[in-house]
């Protein structure tokens, strides 16, 4: 495989990766503790990104239509559909489980698809450093999978994630157009090229410097970008009912003891480990015991973040 | 008690969001599925708060919105966003939205927005 294949590669797993991610964060908020995120897959070229795909899954698709393009179906079995929409508060089905899917239903897959792809893009758009648009989504009962390449179209390349909801197997398809790897790869080459230059920033050719220029401006480009940052102390799982009654003056307990570290996530993506402290006009603060697998006994000088995001997340690829 | 006028072109939305206007004692006046039927269905039933979903077919959510203010300045409209899409709810504020909601939330949570907006 050449260095440029290898560019891709990675380019199309990062794409996934951190979909997967943004959609993993989206999912928990409508059922916490019972999302699972499986395997990030690139497809080999020719391979069809439907196959195995049984007959009646619902799709919900989303493009990216301003920014990028690109498509991303989600497909869930109609189990699933039923579990996502009951954990986003619609009732159970009358009829039972083995009642038709109502419309309501596969609304609010629809709806959970354009929250998860709204999340998506915008983690995105910072490893693109652009803001990217979202269509509104579209469902469709795939009676026939074999077909749904003529629905959604093909595309040079694509990728599969695969999740748990509730025990419910379900996928992402994203179809991915040449010009967003191209752009995809661009952007991790920079960033990567800029850490390299941090090591060695002397000599080497006009051409290696220009590179090297362009990569600074890219990098200061990109430190300007507002990123959305929370600190996370703990997790549990809440029946619907009971988060919807908890009286005032209950006690949830978290999963996490008092004295583990706390995580920082940035834009859906855990990022650093440390602790909560109080500063002296009496506001939270969170101070960073290990960043991006570095700790604090690595630390010669203090150094300014010289990229917005680790260049290899723990955990974002599979 | 406000007069609200609905606008999400998911239909599990619009009852989610009803439902918990309804819960806060307020009049769910009308429905609309896209951008252009909100102009219309504002046009018609003159509400005294617009829930406005930002990503709609036919015309998304600030297109409606710049065209609802053009037609009534003092209108109020409310923003329903989904998580990474700060930079449409910054432009909706600009555009003259009273205030944002961001998908998915509580019904305290929605009903403490409309509270403010009516304000």
């Amino acid at each position: 495989m050449s260095g440029a294949d290898l560019t891709q590669r990675d380019a199309l797993m990062r794409l996934g990766a951190s979909t997967a991610e943004a959609i993993a964060q989206v999912l928990e908020m409508f059922a916490p503790g019972a999302v699972e995120r499986g395997e990030v897959s690139v497809l080999a070229e020719g391979a069809s990104a439907f196959s195995g795909i049984s007959r009646g899954s619902v799709a919900a698709s989303v493009s990216y239509v301003d920014g990028v393009t690109g498509a991303n179906i989600f497909v869930l079995t109609s189990a699933g559909v039923r579990k996502l929409a009951q954990a986003m508060g619609m009732p159970a089905a009358e009829g039972g489980e083995d009642a038709e899917l109502s419309e309501l239903e596969l609304s609010a897959v629809g709806e959970a698809s354009n929250q998860m792809m709204a999340a998506a893009a915008s983690a995105i758009g910072v490893v693109l450093g652009q803001e990217i648009a979202i269509s509104p989504p579209g469902i469709r009962v795939l009676d026939n999978p074999e077909a749904a390449a003529d629905t959604y179209g093909t595309s040079p390349h694509a990728t599969s994630t695969t999740f748990l909801i509730g025990g419910e197997s379900c996928r992402l398809i994203q179809l991915v157009p040449n010009a967003f790897v191209v752009r995809m790869a661009r952007a991790l080459d920079d960033l990567s090229a800029e850490q390299a230059g941090a090591d060695d920033d002397r000599g080497g050719s006009d051409r290696e410097r220009a590179g090297k220029a362009q990569t600074v401006a890219l990098v200061e480009a990109l430190t300007e970008i507002k990123l959305r940052v929370w600190a996370e102390l703990g997790r549990t799982d809440l029946a619907l009912g009971r988060a919807l009654g908890l009286p005032l003056g209950s006690v949830v307990e978290l999963d996490q003891p008092a004295d583990a570290p706390v995580e920082l996530f940035v834009n859906g993506l855990r990022f650093a480990q440390g602790h909560l402290i109080v500063t002296d006009d009496g506001e939270w603060a969170f101070q960073c015991d290990a960043v991006g697998g570095r700790t604090a006994a690595d630390a010669i000088t203090p150094q300014p973040p010289t990229s917005p995001l680790p260049q290899e997340e723990e955990g974002a690829l599979t | 008690m406000a007069r609200v006028l609905v606008v999400d072109d998911a239909a599990f939305m619009r009852k989610v969001v009803s439902d918990a206007l309804a819960s806060g004692g307020h009049d769910v006046i009308g429905e609309a599925g896209n951008g252009v039927e909100a102009i219309d269905r504002f046009r018609e039933l003159k509400p005294e708060l617009t829930m406005l979903d930002i990503t709609m077919p036919e015309k998304t959510g600030l297109e409606a919105l710049a065209e609802i203010m053009a037609i009534d300045p003092s209108a109020r409209v409310l923003m329903c966003s989904a998580l990474g899409q700060e930079s449409k709810v910054i432009e909706s504020i600009k555009l003259g939205a009273k205030d944002f909601v961001v998908k998915p939330f509580q019904p305290d949570r929605l009903l403490e927005a409309v509270g403010k907006a009516l304000a």
